[in-house]
């Protein structure tokens, strides 16, 4: 039989705060993270499996582009590309599907039951995507640098990039709450979010730049696309020489630092107004 | 039994009150977009502490959304909601720590993630320290007999089992009220029990409140201190247990065995017949015990042999499908 030994001989929980304390934010933040890790290691294969596939699909879209030969001027620039796509598809992925599964599996209701607010977990969640979409991106990275340097070529580093790659990380974290708050409510989202990865492969400017598109394609993609600021500032100053302050193509410097705000801060009122709509319409644990 | 710290809704904080219901819900109501009636209708309940409260109706009936407006999950269109006297609206993070639920239909728990990563992810959730987590997911897990299965996948374990994790989940913070939401739905007679001995520990033992609803009338009859019947979304009986039997006790069945075929005679009004291998079976209801009596008279007048006489009592289930089958209460 059965026995629930009591821990302590009352019914009500020791502590009882109108709000929690900043300790225990961090902590539903962290909990959140460590739990979306674990859900990550324990779908390893699919990691590993992405690991090989993406940087193949590199590969040959720059044998493509080259007509059957890996040619110099594709790799670094369709590199930069591949790697910004990888980390997208990855990162709003995994977030998006952080939510669909947990509607799916009936989970998500349970992770409301908390006196913690929702923007705690959701951090969690993103940061859990982000850590999540790396090895994928790491690995064509990898395999990318290793063709260049293989063929005498060289990879250049500039520490000024870093700021275009936050740039990336973020509008796409913006994205991904776009999407994880729409799929709250309307329950067949899923094929926006394969379908945006079409959109992103294509006016991203990942294979084929901006500058290089109808200048509406580019004025749209500059706007809408997470990547797409971010990667045009990569290729400028990895390939083009520029510096941050001059950048040549593309809206400038401050574009690629408005632009992830602007969609993370339409992210988090979008999810917090459909978090309200799904509250209203009960479809949290409806799947 | 009533709680001893409790917070009138809008106060801010705890204050010494002498009895405040552990669940209050007031004028509940919630009509969902484009429906023309609501599936909450007006609902009112008040559920002491420490007792376990029966909370039946057929399917659609409005349970789950009451459940789920209780535990926050879905907003009501008017009404108020009080867990140990703490809105569930407007003060949120107080109420959230008063509760655990197990909810209908779902997995409650991660099953890529073994029983161990799951109690220690909703302690930390519940805003429990990792180290008092983890106290509390051992002294859960080896009392469920899961210890030595801790780090197994969920997905892995029986349904039994699982369900174990999802109740030990609802119970990691140690939560004054617990919902469970037809917490037996799927599970043999073996894991039902087991839940069933669960929700008597942790009312009698632990002073918990419960709110259970569940379809198994056998459950609530054995467990519940108090039953609420909901039926299209108004509540239609709120009573103890007891007093829910009784009162439909007055209406007592009764059930006349005799030999062979029955004899032709009009049976009274409510009573029907029927045959069971050698015996013909008359029963029905009566409002006065004198009319069965006056048809045992016939029955022998017609020369036909009674073999007994029995007081029916209803059982929940009687009294549930008569409740529920019976007109509206506006």
């Amino acid at each position: 039989m059965t026995t629930l030994t009591p821990t302590a001989d009352r019914a009500a929980p020791a502590n009882i705060a109108q709000r929690p304390g900043a300790a225990t934010y961090f902590n539903g933040f962290r909990n959140e993270v460590h739990k979306g890790l674990l859900n990550f290691r324990a779908g390893w294969r699919e990691v590993v499996i992405q690991m090989i596939t993406f940087p193949v699909f590199f590969l040959l879209l720059v044998l493509f582009m080259g007509r059957g030969q890996l040619r110099d001027e594709f790799l670094l620039p369709g590199l930069l590309g591949m790697v910004s796509l990888t980390f997208i598809h990855e990162q709003v992925n995994r977030a998006f599907w952080s939510y669909l599964g947990d509607m799916q599996s009936g989970v998500l209701e349970q992770t409301y039951l908390t006196p913690l607010p929702s923007w705690t977990l959701i951090l969690g969640r993103q940061v859990a995507a982000v850590v999540s979409a790396l090895p994928s991106a790491l690995a064509v990275l990898l395999v990318g640098v290793i063709t260049i340097e293989v063929r005498g070529g060289d990879t250049p580093f500039d520490v000024q990039i870093l700021l275009p790659v936050a740039s990336i990380v973020l509008g796409t974290c913006g994205l991904a709450l776009i999407l994880c708050g729409l799929t709250l409510v309307y329950k067949r989202i899923q094929i926006i979010t394969q379908f945006s990865m079409a959109v992103w492969f294509i006016a991203g400017g990942t294979f084929v730049p901006l500058s290089n598109m109808p200048d509406v394609t580019a004025f749209l993609s500059r706007l809408l696309v997470p990547i797409a600021p971010g990667l045009e500032a990569i290729r400028d100053i990895l390939v083009g020489g520029d510096s941050l302050l001059g950048l040549t193509t593309g809206w400038g410097l401050w574009w690629v630092i408005l632009q992830p705000v602007v969609l993370i801060g339409i992210g988090v009122v979008l999810f917090g107004r459909l978090e309200r709509v799904a509250k209203r319409r009960g479809t949290l644990g409806r799947y | 039994m009533s709680t001893q710290t409790q917070a009138p809704a809008g106060s801010g904080r705890p204050e010494a009150v002498t009895t405040t219901p552990a669940i209050e819900i007031s004028g509940l109501t919630k009509t969902y977009g484009g429906a023309d009636t609501p599936s909450v209708d007006n609902v009112s309940l008040s559920v002491p502490a420490g007792t376990v409260f029966g909370f039946l109706g057929p399917n659609g009936a409005g349970k789950t959304t009451t459940i789920k407006i209780l535990s926050g999950l879905l907003a009501a269109s008017s009404g108020k909601t009080l867990l140990n006297g703490y809105d569930v609206t407007r003060q949120r993070a107080a109420a959230m720590q008063q509760f655990g639920a197990v909810l209908e239909g779902s997995r409650n728990v991660y099953w890529t993630l073994s029983a161990w990563q799951n109690l220690l992810y909703f302690g930390r959730l519940k805003g429990m320290t990792a180290a008092h987590a983890a106290a509390r997911a051992e002294e859960l897990l080896k009392g469920l007999d899961l210890w030595e299965r801790r780090e197994e996948s969920v997905g892995g374990y029986s349904r039994g089992m699982q369900q174990k994790v999802a109740v030990a989940a609802a119970l990691i913070a140690d939560p004054p009220i617990v919902l469970l939401d037809e917490p037996t739905i799927g599970l043999d007679v073996e894991a039902t029990r087991t839940v069933m001995e669960w929700i008597r520990t942790l009312s009698r033992e632990r002073g918990k409140t419960v709110l259970l609803t569940t379809h198994q009338m056998n459950v609530v009859e054995e467990l519940c201190d108090r039953v609420a019947v909901i039926r299209k979304g108004k509540v239609i009986a709120d009573m103890s247990t007891d007093q829910l039997l009784s009162q439909f006790r007055e209406r007592d069945a009764y059930e006349v065995r005799i030999e062979g075929d029955l004899p032709e005679l009009s049976l009274p009004p409510n009573f029907t017949a029927r045959r069971v291998d050698d015996t013909t079976i008359v029963s029905g209801r009566v409002s006065d015990p004198q009319e069965v009596y006056t048809l045992v008279d016939r029955l022998r007048d017609q020369r036909a042999v009674v073999q007994s006489l029995a007081q029916v009592q209803p059982d929940l289930e009687d009294v549930f499908m008569g409740l529920i089958k019976g007109p509206a209460h506006d």
